[in-house]
């Protein structure tokens, strides 16, 4: 009962983790159709640019923290800027393939500025354990699931009540429309680049923070689009709720399947639900259907 | 056309003929000749490098009909190669079976693993397919690294290629095998997109739903696509090991299949010719860069953390892929176009 209580906590707040970096996916599809496949490694050099603050320079928390969201604010924007924009309506090939460029290029910097490529992150929780029940949880799985929630809540009243959220929102409805309205649209994708970064730079120093600073963390950028494809690539609602499930079926999996299958089944659990989701039901849970016409 | 004036056809064979003109099989000739006396005036180590580049040949003209002409984006190639490559090694390792038998389990194998993950493709495409290859591609190594068949994490030895009691031992050898099927897969595409399939792949790639309307049956062709193009990487795959002859799943990483990408968009998209020059530019910048240019930065900059300069390698492929994308989108294929059609204008421009 307590291992499976644990399998559960540990597989939810996991789960969120993944939810928030998706959440980065989905802002970007929903206002420019693009798929950002360089997600993994923008987790992953993010994590290490917070590695390079904290570690490196003696920054203090306090001023770490702002200096890396400064960082994904100034990645996103670049991604956007030079590789992105050149290349607005083009074939959704290209789209994606410079997505996978990107991801290459973030790579090989990462390679260059940390050859050492694996590290780990000082201890941003504290340490003492929480008791849940019969459950023995370490306290930054709680500490996870609460930055994880106030994000999402952060993220919810800004595409609500702020006008750039409504005007992302709009972007992601008409494009010509809101140009007809005045609204700049470069402006639009610009900041949902950023914001994306940001989302998911948080998520990978919430992850890095439990596992150390691995090349691991590109697998886990891509395990991220089992949550986008279950939830439905366009749903912030979608993400959230899908994250938990592929963060249990990950942990549960791992936990109680590993003795009857090959080791390491757990790394490859969110693969198998994205072939399932695509020959069952390809536009997921909460995904919006496009219906094409010629 | 982009033929020279006053060359006329007489005959429909002539019309569809590859090569035109006699300046054309002049210079075929002489290209084939200087192929196949590469290892009189290439070394040892400089011939590797050539059957690398044939190897990966084969595996980006198959990932070139399923991505460049049919429009299905596979992000999982290496995985397809790999299938090939263990179905070989297993094969002839394990259960003692000639090298023929091996190549041609190797493609059938590689090419059933492909309908089996492109059997989404019917109803989804673009970025769903491309996760669900990236998915592909983590599952097959995946089972590769567990699987004791495969020897897993230890690797597994491959023996020669041999072919009726000849060994393919030396470089020389194994060039003059892996230049042959080459350039036979090149044949092969260049004639295949002649065809009625090839043109049904072109129809899906540019609106899979008008293809459909116009009759054309999207689940046998995209699972044709499917196939033949991992075919063909099960092929490279099972040269690979035997040229390698010695497996291990880290040759198979998700970044190659990424470059394979990669080496397709330089070379130019939908042409047959592009993949040959894609291909050839990647191995060669990988190889001077990991052979001359990382180990001279090591050397010089020693202030910085050992092991930096590897880094390098990815920077450049990552910035040709994003340059070449929003440059020349067409590909290297289209630069020779253009370059051939000014020699044949010269000295007029049009």
């Amino acid at each position: 009962m307590a291992e499976l209580l644990q399998y559960v906590i540990t597989g939810i707040s996991v789960g969120m983790v993944y939810a928030l970096i998706a959440l980065g996916f989905a802002l970007i599809w929903k206002s420019s159709s693009v798929a950002n496949l360089a997600l993994g490694q923008i987790v992953l050099i993010s994590s290490w640019f917070t590695y390079a603050m904290l570690v490196q320079a003696r920054f203090p928390v306090w001023l770490a923290f702002p200096l890396v969201v400064l960082f994904a604010l100034g990645l996103g924007w670049a991604i956007e800027r030079f590789a992105l924009r050149p290349l607005i309506a083009q074939p959704i090939l290209a789209l994606i393939t410079v997505t996978l460029g990107i991801g290459y290029f973030i790579e090989g910097v990462v390679t260059f500025i940390w050859p050492w490529s694996v590290d780990a992150l000082p201890r941003l929780f504290p340490r003492e354990v929480v008791h849940i029940g019969p459950a023995v949880i370490s306290q930054e799985y709680v500490w996870v699931v609460g930055i994880c929630l106030a994000v999402f809540v952060l993220l919810t009243l800004f595409f609500r009540y702020h006008k750039m959220g409504i005007a992302m929102r709009a972007t992601a409805d008409d494009q010509l429309a809101v140009q007809a309205c005045g609204i700049p649209v470069t402006a639009v994708f610009s900041r949902s680049w950023m914001f994306a970064c940001v989302v998911a730079a948080v998520g990978g120093i919430l992850i890095a923070s439990i596992g150390g600073i691995t090349h691991g963390l590109v697998e886990t950028g891509l395990k991220a689009f089992s949550v986008v494809i279950l939830g439905g690539l366009d749903s912030f609602l979608g993400a959230v709720i899908a994250g938990p499930i592929i963060g249990l079926c990950e942990s549960l999996g791992g936990g109680y399947l590993t003795p009857y299958l090959w080791g390491g089944v757990k790394d490859i659990i969110p693969f198998v639900i994205i072939i399932i989701v695509m020959v069952i039901k390809p536009y997921g849970l909460f995904g919006e259907e496009r219906i094409e016409r010629i | 056309m982009s033929l020279p004036s006053g060359t006329r056809n007489y005959t429909y064979a002539q019309d569809m003929a590859i090569l035109r003109t006699k300046t054309h099989w002049a210079l075929f000739i002489g290209f084939l000749a200087l192929l196949l006396a590469a290892p009189l005036y290439l070394g040892n180590y400089w011939l590797g490098v050539a059957n690398l580049i044939g190897i990966t040949l084969i595996a980006a003209t198959g990932l070139n009909l399923l991505t460049g002409y049919c429009g299905q984006l596979s992000i999982g190639h290496a995985g397809f190669i790999a299938v090939g490559a263990y179905t070989a090694a297993v094969l002839t390792n394990r259960f003692d079976q000639p090298f023929l038998m091996g190549l041609l389990c190797a493609g059938l194998m590689a090419g059933l693993i492909g309908i089996i993950f492109g059997l989404p493709s019917v109803r989804v495409k673009g970025f769903y397919l491309a996760i669900t290859t990236i998915a592909a591609q983590f599952i097959i190594i995946w089972v590769i690294n567990h699987w004791s068949i495969t020897g897993g994490f230890v690797g597994i030895k491959v023996p020669y290629a041999s072919i009726a009691g000849f060994e393919f031992r030396s470089e020389t050898s194994q060039f003059f095998l892996i230049i042959s099927i080459a350039a036979l897969c090149t044949f092969f595409a260049k004639n295949l997109t002649r065809t009625r399939v090839g043109r049904a792949f072109i129809a899906i790639r540019d609106n899979d739903l008008a293809a459909e309307v116009m009759g054309i049956n999207l689940l046998y062709y995209k699972l044709l696509a499917f196939f033949i193009g991992c075919f063909m990487a099960g092929i490279a795959g099972a040269l690979l090991a035997h040229w390698i002859g010695f497996l291990n799943a880290e040759q198979f990483s998700l970044t190659e299949s990424i470059l394979y990408i990669g080496m397709i968009i330089i070379g130019g998209l939908g042409t047959t010719i592009g993949p040959i020059f894609g291909v050839v530019f990647i191995r060669l910048l990988q190889q001077i860069l990991t052979v001359e240019i990382v180990p001279f930065m090591e050397s010089t900059f020693t202030m910085f953390p050992a092991g930096f300069a590897t880094g390098v390698t990815p920077m450049l492929f990552g910035l040709a892929i994003i340059l070449f994308l929003i440059l020349e989108p067409r590909g290297l294929a289209h630069r020779w176009a253009l370059l051939k059609s000014a020699y044949r204008l010269w000295p007029f421009s049009y």
